[in-house]
């Protein structure tokens, strides 16, 4: 048995083997198996199967097979088990009519116990054999001697043998057949046929970690690394990556121990059903990886510190405009019911407060949910997507309406008594809602911080994500929180009055505002037609819900079907993307080879990449960008301003900002001659690093620009 | 108010059978023991899933021949099976006696070793563990073994098994030879124990131990009077401890 098979040949046999298998399995139906007696032991059940019943005139060669059902908790391993461990041997003497059998190995699993790597199989594996006869179409017979290790909690050596007798005959054994191509389709192949192709492949001088690149058009979905580099070497668990839209695979092992001279190295990739192996040649340097290593393994000091960022990003983000409103209605609500109790307070702001970190958790979750599925998630996204603002702004237009009087939220009787607690005053699932309203309408806000603490999160372990999202709620909440520790601070807000009519006039009109922000957002992303259909929307489930006089139950049937209508309208009226753009007179669509080719010419390339639910990005725009000496420095004929619109999910520029490790915006950067691989600017602009990063590029150095 | 009634009636039910369920699994089944006829005033923790249905010691070559080696190990054996155990360590009535059967080879009995090398050297004395090599695994398995009574002999039998344990390796006699050189160990002198009748001896002695207390496979151990097989976790191996401990059964005290 050899230990590194040569891969070429190795796949040329495998692909005639299975070839070869499923051809005969589907010609015929087998009656007798070909099947050794086998071997029980606890941990697993072992016999040697055939595809052939027999060996057929004139057959040179036999597909067969190892195939092992391995009891629950057990496992046994692969050629290069691990750390510690033995594969499988087998020995074949004592066979008849046997010149050579070519022992094949499935991809293997990982298995981590208390720290120890380990590679092998668990459930089920049939090891492919490819027996070669001595006499073309003579009887044969396997007597194979295996030798294993089965290890649950304890390991215990396996010594079997397992005889067939081949008969000449013909006929396909199907379900053997089935269970050998099964497995031998998971036998790496050189990467022809998977797609895998490895692009590079480093081992550090001073033999510390090991650097892989591989490359995939079809993406890859949950990879894993294998590599071999002699029995002396082992490696720890890789540190993973995904980039360029996932077909960019990035992969660093510590290595454990070596000695000696290295081996050539091979190195096998799985990725789901499909895996190669291949022997790459070195690399002399390590491969960048695709986003930033310290954030990928952060320290628990690290971690605190993005906590406590998320934490202050989410109290700032009380003061947003978008979210103020929500706050002040609360506590406008706390002023309106003196006569509360303060338990009863305290629970109310309680209950919010759970209810904003309630929706941070539903955040975090589906941002797990979304990574696991590979997609690429940043904040405000949700903000590309036509429906979401369409039910974003029907909320908004209906409690502004409500804030101005054109009708009463009320609930059902039977809910309201449900809800309400013995003594009538309302209940806590209002506040709930009110305080998960609050964090819906904070996400677009996306403060400078927030920027920073969610790419780590996007980019780090799922504990991370949790510490986060929760820091962010938590900071939002802080108010609510406030309010619930000292109830006091309530009853010293003036008393109720005219004031308070006026008070909820401001606030409709702020939510109104907001609502016209995202009109103008979703004009942006799903064009005029969309915006006109869910304002038509809009006034006629007001005008339905301030008809006083219509049956409470149809008014809200009409209402529910009316809304549900808005809802849809976006989705059908969206028009296309307009083709160019390019409003701004010297902004030039973002294309992301030209930066290289305009260097290349001695310009310097000004990236800006926006979005129109971007409000950050609004003030860079405002305060920095369109005002001298901005402005003219981005207008000399050295300089090109490059605009990329992210407003609808577009693929080329997310996977560019993924590139730098950024999964949100604004995001601006600047090449130049002096400067090839961009110099990234804060994400809150100002008008020296503008110049400052412009000079930079051109190589003139920053003190050129302090005049 | 009857439906109420209902509800809280089931919902204590389901309170019950809850705690029931769940609870005991916190603190741990309570180990129950079972006696061994062989050898005598030994036990077992009782319903091992994994101690029948094994051929045993599939991995040992014993030679159908009467070998002298293995007679003069059951020999040992049968003289003083407490000695051949646990060795010379310190008698007294305050230390618990613990025998290890591990292979360098075998993934978990590096966690096992780890955590009993802890274990012993936080218990200040009172708990002393003796290492037995059971090579089931094949020849590097063996060479293994072999190097480290070797190592024993020069009183490094510690920091050997440590070096083994935290590295991926192949038995060769180059990587001994690195491994002692590494080790400031004299490499010609251990090479000339390795082969040597002692050794030799004390893996058959210690496989013959294995024999009688049906182990069938690494790592297994022996805390007192309690015979273990496989990994068994810091839980209940700190629990055997204390039990042994509070027993003071007679059998090697």
């Amino acid at each position: 048995m050899r230990r590194f098979p040569e891969g070429r040949f190795r796949t040329a046999v495998l692909r005639r083997l299975v070839a070869g298998v499923l051809a005969l399995a589907i010609g015929s139906g087998g009656v007798t198996a070909a099947t050794s007696d086998a071997h029980r032991s606890p941990a697993l059940v072992a016999t040697l199967i055939t595809a052939e019943k027999g060996v057929a005139p004139e057959a040179t060669a036999i597909s067969a097979g190892l195939a092992l059902t391995i009891s629950e908790g057990w496992k046994t391993y692969w050629r290069s088990p691990g750390e510690v461990g033995i594969p499988p041997t087998v020995d074949w003497t004592g066979s008849t009519n046997v010149a050579g059998v070519e022992f094949l190995w499935p991809a293997p699993t990982r298995f981590t116990a208390f720290g120890i790597e380990n590679f092998g199989y668990h459930d089920e594996v049939v090891f492919p054999l490819r027996i070669s006869l001595l006499d073309a179409g003579k009887p044969a017979r396997l007597n194979a001697k295996v030798n294993l290790l089965v290890c649950s909690e304890i390991c215990v050596p396996d010594d079997f043998t397992l005889t067939l007798d081949m008969p000449v005959a013909t006929g396909i054994d199907a379900a053997a057949a089935a269970r050998i191509s099964d497995f031998a389709a998971r036998v790496p192949d050189d990467g022809t046929a998977s797609g895998i192709e490895i692009t590079s492949a480093f081992v550090a001088a001073d033999r510390s970690a090991l650097t892989v690149t591989a490359r995939s058009e079809r993406g890859f979905a949950a990879p894993d690394i294998f590599p071999e580099l002699g029995s002396q070497t082992t490696f720890g668990k890789p540190d993973i990556r995904l980039g360029d839209g996932n077909r960019l695979m990035w992969a660093k092992l510590p290595i454990l121990g070596s000695a000696g001279d290295l081996p050539a190295l091979a190195v096998t990739i799985t990725d789901g059903a499909r895996a190669a192996t291949v022997e790459p040649a070195l690399s002399d340097a390590a491969a960048a990886p695709p986003f930033l290593l310290d954030r990928m393994v952060p320290g628990v000091s690290e971690v605190a510190w993005i906590a406590l960022i998320a934490l202050l990003g989410g109290l700032i983000l009380n003061a947003m405009p978008c979210v103020l409103p929500v706050l002040s209605i609360k506590l406008a609500s706390a002023v309106k019911a003196h006569g509360q109790t303060r338990t009863r307070l305290r629970a109310g702001f309680l209950m919010s407060a759970a209810g904003v970190i309630a929706f941070m958790w539903i955040l975090a979750a589906a941002t797990l949910g979304a990574r696991a599925l590979g997609l690429s998630v940043g904040w405000g996204l949700q903000f590309q997507n036509p429906l979401f603002l369409a039910a974003m702004v029907v909320v908004l237009a209906l409690f502004s309406a409500n804030l101005f009087g054109a009708f009463e939220i009320s609930l059902p009787a039977s809910w309201q008594t449900r809800l309400a607690r013995a003594d009538g005053q309302p209940g806590l699932s209002g506040d709930f809602v009110s305080g998960a309203f609050a964090a819906v309408l904070a996400t677009p806000c996306s403060a400078p911080f927030l920027g920073t603490a969610v790419a780590f999160a996007l980019s780090g372990r799922p504990v991370d994500i949790v510490v986060i999202f929760t820091a962010l709620g938590i900071g939002l909440a802080l108010p609510y929180l406030l309010v619930a520790a000292a109830p006091g601070m309530v009853q010293r807000l003036p008393r109720p009055g005219r004031w308070m009519v006026w008070l909820r006039l401001m606030l409709g009109g702020l939510l109104a505002l907001t609502a016209a922000w995202l009109f103008w957002v979703m004009q942006g992303v799903a064009g005029t037609a969309a915006v006109a259909g869910v304002a038509a929307g809009i006034a006629a489930l007001v005008a339905i819900l301030s008809l006083r006089r219509l049956n409470q139950t149809l008014r809200l049937g009409a209402a529910l079907t009316l809304a549900a209508a808005t809802l849809a309208t976006p989705a059908i009226l969206r028009e296309a993307p307009p083709a160019a753009i390019g409003p701004e007179t010297g902004w030039v669509r973002f294309e992301r080879r030209e930066i290289a080719r305009l260097v290349s010419t001695g310009k310097v390339v000004f990236v800006d990449v926006t979005a129109d639910w971007c409000l950050t990005c609004k003030a860079n725009k405002a305060l920095v960008l369109d005002r001298d000496p901005v402005r003219s420095a981005l207008a000399e004929p050295d300089v090109v301003p490059m605009l990329a619109d992210w407003t609808r999910s577009d693929d080329a520029i997310t996977r560019y900002l993924e590139s730098f490790g950024r999964f949100g915006i604004p995001f601006n950067a600047v090449y130049g001659p002096a400067a090839p691989d961009g110099i990234i600017l804060p994400e809150l602009l100002s008008t020296e690093a503008v110049l400052d990063a412009i000079d930079g590029a051109r190589g003139m150095g920053a003190t050129a620009s302090g005049g | 108010m009857n439906r109420r009634k209902v509800v809280a009636g089931a919902a204590v039910v389901a309170a019950g059978y809850g705690g029931y369920r769940f609870v005991p699994a916190l603190f741990g089944p309570r180990i129950e023991f079972e006696t061994l006829d062989e050898p005598r005033g030994f036990r077992r923790i009782a319903g091992g899933r994994i101690s029948t249905g094994f051929a045993p010691f599939a991995g040992i070559s014993s030679a159908s021949a009467p070998d002298p080696l293995v007679e003069r190990a059951a020999r040992i054996v049968d003289d003083d099976i407490c000695g051949a155990l646990f060795g010379a360590s310190t008698t007294g009535s305050d230390v618990v006696r613990m025998a290890s059967f591990s292979d360098y080879y075998c993934p978990y009995c590096r966690v096992q070793t780890k955590r009993l090398s802890t274990i012993e050297s936080r218990s200040g004395g009172r708990i002393s563990v003796n290492w037995h090599e059971l090579p089931l695994l094949g020849d590097g398995s063996q060479l293994a073994a072999k190097a480290a009574l070797a190592a024993r002999r020069q009183g490094a039998y510690a920091v050997f098994q440590e070096r083994m344990m935290t590295a991926s390796f192949q038995t060769t006699p180059a990587y001994l030879a690195a491994v002692s050189a590494s080790l400031g160990l004299d490499y010609d002198r251990l090479e000339a124990d390795m082969s040597s009748p002692d050794i030799d001896l004390e893996l058959h002695v210690t496989a013959e131990l294995a024999r009688r207390f049906g182990f069938i496979g690494t790592p297994a151990l022996v805390i007192g009077t309690t015979a273990v097989q496989g990994e068994i976790g810091e839980r209940v191996t700190t629990e055997l401890i204390k039990i042994e401990r509070d027993e003071q059964r007679g059998t090697c005290a």
